[in-house]
């Protein structure tokens, strides 16, 4: 019997928390879990460790609007909820990173509520494009590279570093070849599939995805049964509901760019060569900026039209965290300037509380006939 | 209810310091946009008024042009989730109408992120809206406070950097004799600040947070100059003679509260008539106090201010724990009043944790209130009302069994 080539990640993605606590159970390693974006994976890999990232969308809350508001974004609400319903007591570790005032209160609930708990925050500073972040997020990955070797008692010195940065670079560049594959050949390289091999790859030793992907079908044909794709680019922090995916593909809509934490965002931009740690601090700084750092604020416009007109995109989808302040005060200005390039765009409130299902695929329907029409 | 005279001051020290913001140009003075935690007294010295578009805002929502505003910001795209204080302001701007006639436009947007990280992005927009430069003063958050050489830093490189830019706006250097005397000035109004405020520790309290709330502009925005000075020690000396006489704020105060988080701004009035009815007088708060801890030294001021801004201005549940468990006993608390501001996320997420916290380790009750600083479309003030009754009710009869 010939094997289903993706199953392997359909298996990680049907319950990732299960499938890392088994592969715990089965390995005896360390598993540290962290909350996206822009935590350095190489980094928890090089200290043997398997990086875990965690999205809090999709999860149902029964139990954390005790200890957050309701107005707190599904991502962190999420991460509380696990938290609190003890699916993450597998964990040997976990890391918050400094994106905003919500991950800030969050680390210190979660410091409060789980006192036990290894956990860190990650401060990452703000202002990535002055040359004293530079410095700074540097002497921060040391801090950080010093808290990982204290968990699994092995640092990511120099030489391990390289090694990881070597499979990370491998691992990357396949994903962005799946990326481009879906472009070509949507219907066998779908976007729910393309998705669930950038998010599974997070969630996964990267070793044993990587050649988890050599059995995919690199070579196939190019696509003729679809009809004609329309392209569409991506802004927004996770793909939550993430039944989203499927029905861009049901829709015909085909992702040309995109910027979610685990999904362009994990796999762009290589390393430069020399020293590791400075290659993952180049890495961080030179990504598309995430809406919870500072840029020059014309720029933060600027470029993200001239990154949306690259990709060739015939209108852009936001999926905009509720209750996301960062989110929320870029999109008006982000808006107008596709406006006036006449690059038509839609605005899908994410959340995977409260919304519905088939109000997104009504929207997302009309949206795709809009910019789909002159190509029929 | 007993009225402060000395607070009759401000309006004429706003409507002052409004015209001088306006006239800025014509006095060879600039204009720079902040936020709490910037070296507002580095401006002072480089001729440059202070702005707080915050406090723009605040005026907007005191009188109740919240829903006249904001409406325009949130047709343009900005969620009613975003902070109102944002909304409140670019919609006045969008329609024009304000109190102040509007705020002259910015040579320069200035921010610190240790605030919080919202007026980051609202300053974004601001500086796109008037094409104005922007510097944000990235101060990373240290965790619990510990110590972060690195940090430091990163901060102080960031403000010495700032000097250079006003110079450049400016086209003038700065004077380190003009730099100590604002310093000295922003030093003295803050020390006269905290003991304003550590009178709400006297029985009865001389001033109530909402006469403090009323009293801050000053501090806020005038911090290094001689007009905040001079209106403190009018109202220390007011209320150390209150002290004196035994004369408290409200003629009946049967109830001590903490104030948690921002106010409602809307309802600043209600609130309080309603709690004076009921003897129940707000002595202290989180908000009142933020300005208490802002001043620097003069041998190094820059080093000064990246401490302040990384350490004393670093807010957290942790921290916020041992600070309300120190209010309880010097202010003889019974009870809390958390805000639970949902414009403000930064100081209310931790508000449901901090609220079990205290009331283990003191043993005193808190009641959540749900509602926002600046939208009465976000809450509804008689629900509020009926929860601070019913809390108080409850107070009541704690006081009874202790007899
Ligand atoms: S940046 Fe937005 S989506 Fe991400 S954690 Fe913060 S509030 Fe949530
Ligand atoms: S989020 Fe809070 S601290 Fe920030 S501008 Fe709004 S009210 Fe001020």
């Amino acid at each position: 019997m010939i094997m289903d080539p993706w199953r392997p990640f359909l298996e990680v993605m049907r319950d990732p928390l299960q499938w890392a606590r088994s592969w715990k159970h089965m390995t005896g390693g360390k598993v540290i879990g962290h909350l996206l974006p822009d935590v350095p994976e190489e980094m928890i890999h090089a200290a043997g460790a398997l990086p875990l990232a965690l999205e809090g969308a999709a999860v149902s809350v029964s139990q954390a609007q005790a200890s957050l508001p309701a107005y707190t974004c599904s991502h962190a609400m999420g991460l509380m909820e696990m938290g609190l319903t003890g699916q993450l007591d597998f964990l040997d570790g976990l890391v918050i990173p400094y994106v905003c005032d919500t991950t800030r209160n969050l680390y210190h609930t979660w410091s409060h509520r789980f006192p036990e708990t290894r956990h860190e925050f990650l401060r990452l500073p703000k202002r990535l494009r002055h040359p004293g972040a530079r410095v700074y997020l540097r002497n921060e990955l040391e801090r950080f590279g010093r808290y990982l070797g204290n968990i699994t008692g092995c640092f990511p010195t120099a030489e391990r570093l390289s090694s990881s940065l070597d499979l990370y670079r491998k691992s990357r560049s396949r994903l962005e070849e799946a990326y481009s594959m879906h472009r070509k050949n949507p219907s066998v390289w779908t976007w729910e599939r393309v998705h669930m091999l950038m998010a599974s790859a997070m969630k996964t030793p990267r070793e044993e995805h990587l050649s988890w992907m050599q059995e995919l079908p690199w070579e196939g044909d190019k696509d003729e049964k679809s009809q004609r794709p329309v392209p569409v680019y991506v802004r927004g922090k996770i793909w939550d509901p993430p039944e989203i995916t499927k029905m861009l593909d049901e829709l015909g809509l085909v992702v040309v760019g995109d910027e979610t934490v685990c999904g362009y965002r994990s796999i762009a931009s290589h390393y430069q060569e020399g020293d590791p740690l400075d290659s993952i601090v180049n890495r961080l700084i030179s990504l598309p900026l995430y809406p919870g750092y500072h840029d020059e604020p014309r720029g933060v416009v600027e470029n993200f039209l001239d990154r949306v007109k690259q990709s060739g995109a015939r209108g852009v989808i936001f999926l905009n965290p509720k209750f996301c302040e960062a989110a929320g005060f870029d999109l008006p200005d982000l808006q107008r300037g596709l406006e006036k390039e006449e690059i038509p765009s839609l605005v899908l409130e994410t959340s995977t509380r409260g919304v519905s299902l088939a109000q997104i695929q009504v929207r997302l329907e009309a949206f795709g006939e809009m910019i789909g029409e002159d190509l029929l | 209810m007993n009225p402060i005279s000395s607070l009759r001051d401000l309006k004429q020290i706003n409507i002052d310091y409004y015209t001088a913001a306006h006239t800025a140009r014509q006095n060879g003075k600039f204009i720079a946009y902040v936020n709490a935690f910037t070296p507002v007294e580095l401006l002072y010295a480089m001729d440059f008024i202070p702005i707080y578009p915050e406090n723009h805002a605040v005026i907007l929502g005191a009188r109740r042009l919240s829903e006249e505003v904001a409406p325009a910001a949130e047709k343009l795209g900005y969620s009613m989730d975003l902070c109102s204080y944002a909304r409140c302001d670019l919609g006045s701007i969008l329609t024009g109408k304000s109190p102040t006639f509007g705020l002259p436009k910015p040579d320069l947007l200035l921010v610190s992120n240790s605030q919080c990280s919202t007026l980051t992005k609202w300053f974004e927009v601001l500086s796109r809206m008037y094409g104005a430069p922007m510097v944000l003063i990235d101060v990373p958050h240290s965790g619990n406070g510990e110590k972060d050489p690195q940090a430091e830093l990163y901060v102080r490189g960031q403000l010495e950097e700032l000097q250079g830019i006003l110079e450049h706006i400016t086209g003038r250097k700065l004077e380190g004799d003009r730099l100590r005397e604002s310093i000295r000035l922003s030093r003295q109004a803050s020390e006269l600040w905290t003991r304003i405020l550590l009178c709400g520790s006297q029985r009865p309290s001389p001033i109530t947070v909402f006469d403090q709330f009323i009293a801050m502009a000053p501090i806020v925005a005038q911090r290094g100059t001689q007009v905040a000075v001079q209106f403190y020690q009018r109202l220390l000396e007011e209320l150390e003679e209150r002290v004196i006489r035994g004369v408290g704020a409200l003629s009946n105060e049967r109830f001590r509260l903490f104030w948690d988080n921002l106010p409602i701004w809307p309802e600043l009035r209600r609130l309080s008539e309603f709690l004076d009815q009921r003897g129940a007088a707000l002595v202290t708060s989180l908000y009142t106090w933020a300005w208490a801890t802002l001043s620097v030294g003069e041998e190094d001021p820059f080093q000064d201010w990246a401490e302040q801004y990384l350490y004393t201005a670093n807010l957290h549940l942790q921290r916020r724990i041992q600070t309300y468990v120190e209010y309880a006993r010097q202010y003889e608390l019974d009870g809390f009043l958390y805000h639970s501001n949902r414009s403000c996320k930064m100081v209310s997420q931790d508000i449901p944790e901090l609220r079990r916290a205290v009331a283990e380790k003191t043993g005193i009750p808190g009641v959540i209130l749900e509602a926002d600083h600046n939208d009465p479309r976000l809450y509804s003030i008689e629900s509020i009302e009926s929860q601070i009754q019913s809390f108080l009710e409850m107070l009541d009869s704690r006081k009874r069994k202790a007899g």
